[in-house]
């Protein structure tokens, strides 16, 4: 379809009614802006940020007061925290949080189920992540013998990995 | 290798070497991966964060991998500002705290950005379309790592990332393609709702955000959950080809239809950069896309594309100040733009060095 103005191809189809009649409007990029209609320029950014917390929000909604008081024991962010930055603390989130993540990955990805490469399993890897959430509340409470076991617990561990 | 050696070569993927490449500038492929014992980045102490860099390097050293690593800590703002240009490092690792790098092949084929938003971002990238290709070689390098390192896995939802848009497969596959026949035949808009209907994103030469210039554009496809890798580069390997097929359209309009105002325009665009005093980047940006499009049709001969693709990053201002030795202000980095340019064409000489 030609530009109704000049002897482009048109890109902007508009239909608009004027009293009882429709109207129909064939302009291309350039017409069209010339027009003062909004037209985008270029693509509209995806500001992933934006588009995961406005997901968060619009598909848990419901489910936030049994939500909100949720914190994962092993990195201790908060369900209401990771729903403000959209970021998780730790691997262990998608299972604490499965609850409130599950629909808003249906939404982004239009599926909750892996498909492809898997890693090895290394079953030894959640105990060295729980013990480094100890360490840290030990050296957080000043508690250092506590902390230096733990330490001990861990090169032993990431030797024997 | 140092930084100051990089600034005598080039990327592999700036060969224009390599299938439809007069069009398809990189095919690149990222994956996102997490130490399952850690905390993500945001979360962890400058201690963790330490431990993995140490861990992540011990597993390159274990591998025998030939990468070099870099402390972006240790890195001047225009260093980083360096490799960000090269699309070595993203604008998120050069601007954040803490310990972090990139470890880099010779070739910079390969980059590992360590402690980004997730603990590994993988990249690797090769010249023109060659997604399976690139793949084979991310899938490698990936298994090397593994042996030495526990990702953060389950097997109902895949790799474990910081943010659940990556969770999954953690895999970005995307490439960089130059349209400037779709740009000047107002097409471009078009072709951008047609991908995003069908997911794939469309982002300029610098990624989230950023502005296309040059008429650069990377189209990407966004979900990682729910598709094995091969599907997600089948889905590129059959749609690339049609937008391929539509630039190529577009530009045999433009010879058809305006070949004198093409000659022109091309002619005029190399005559610029051949001889200015003074140039901005946005200008040569504009005038080095016509001339790659000249060069793709015919118009310019005594040029190759690698010097041109090799000018689109070399023209930026943390590479001429690396240069110069030294930091320059924008009507200085403009001198200096217009007297590198000059140089380098006035002799047509290759890509310096492998």
């Amino acid at each position: 379809m030609i530009c109704q103005r000049c002897k482009n191809n048109a890109s902007v189809h508009l239909t608009q009614r004027v009293g009882e009649s429709r109207q129909e409007l064939h302009l291309c990029l350039a017409c069209a802006q010339k027009a003062g209609l909004a037209v985008p320029e270029n693509p509209p950014d995806l500001a992933l940020d934006a588009v995961v917390q406005s997901l968060i929000v619009a598909h848990v909604g419901e489910l936030v007061g049994e939500l909100a008081d949720l914190s994962c024991p092993d990195c201790g962010i908060k369900y209401m925290e990771f729903r403000a930055g959209g970021r998780l603390g730790c691997p262990q989130d998608y299972r604490v949080f499965s609850r409130g993540l599950l629909p808003v990955l249906q939404r982004v990805h239009g599926a909750t189920r892996h498909v492809g490469k898997s890693a090895r399993q290394r079953p030894g890897a959640i105990n060295r992540l729980r013990l480094r959430s100890q360490l840290r509340e030990a050296i957080l409470h000043e508690n250092y013998e506590e902390a230096a076991r733990i330490r001990d617990e861990l090169r032993l561990k990431d030797t024997n990995a | 290798m140092t930084l100051d050696d990089l600034t005598r070569t080039s990327g592999e993927w700036l060969r224009g070497t390599g299938p439809e490449s007069d069009i398809v500038m990189c095919s690149r492929i990222r994956l996102a991966r997490n130490l399952a014992d850690f905390p993500f980045t945001n979360r962890g102490s400058r201690t963790e964060k330490s431990e993995i860099e140490a861990h992540f390097r011990s597993a390159i050293t274990s591998a025998h991998l030939d990468l070099v690593y870099l402390d972006v800590n240790l890195l001047s703002p225009l260093d980083r500002q360096f490799l960000v240009e090269r699309q070595i490092i993203s604008r998120e690792l050069s601007g954040s705290e803490g310990p972090r790098g990139v470890a880099i092949s010779p070739q910079e084929n390969a980059a590992i950005m360590v402690n980004e938003e997730d603990h590994l971002r993988i990249q690797y990238m090769l010249s023109g379309f060659r997604l399976h290709e690139v793949w084979d070689a991310i899938n490698t390098l990936d298994d090397q790592l593994e042996e030495n390192m526990a990702f953060a896995f389950n097997p109902a939802l895949g790799y474990l990332t910081a943010c659940p848009t990556n969770v999954g497969t953690g895999i970005r596959v995307g490439v960089m393609l130059h349209l400037p026949g779709l740009v000047q035949t107002k097409q471009i808009d078009k072709v951008f709702r047609a991908l995003q209907k069908i997911n794939l994103a469309v982002r300029g030469l610098y990624g989230e955000g950023s502005q296309a210039f040059g008429d650069f554009y990377q189209i990407s496809y966004q979900h990682t959950l729910g598709k094995s890798e091969q599907e997600l580069i089948r889905m590129l390997t059959d749609v690339v080809p049609q937008v391929l097929q539509y630039e190529r359209q577009a530009r045999q309009t433009l010879v058809t239809e305006r070949r004198q105002h093409l000659h022109d325009q091309v002619s005029r665009a190399y005559g610029v950069l051949k001889t200015a005093q003074t140039i901005s980047s946005e200008e040569t940006m504009l005038l080095l896309s016509s001339v790659r499009m000249g060069i793709n049709l015919g118009l310019i001969d005594d040029l190759s594309i690698a010097t041109v693709n090799e000018l689109f990053i070399q023209t930026q201002p943390a590479f001429l100040q690396k240069l110069r030795g030294s930091e320059l202000g924008v009507e200085e980095r403009n001198v200096a733009r217009a007297s590198y340019l000059r140089s380098r064409l006035a002799n047509g000489r290759m890509a310096t060095g492998d």
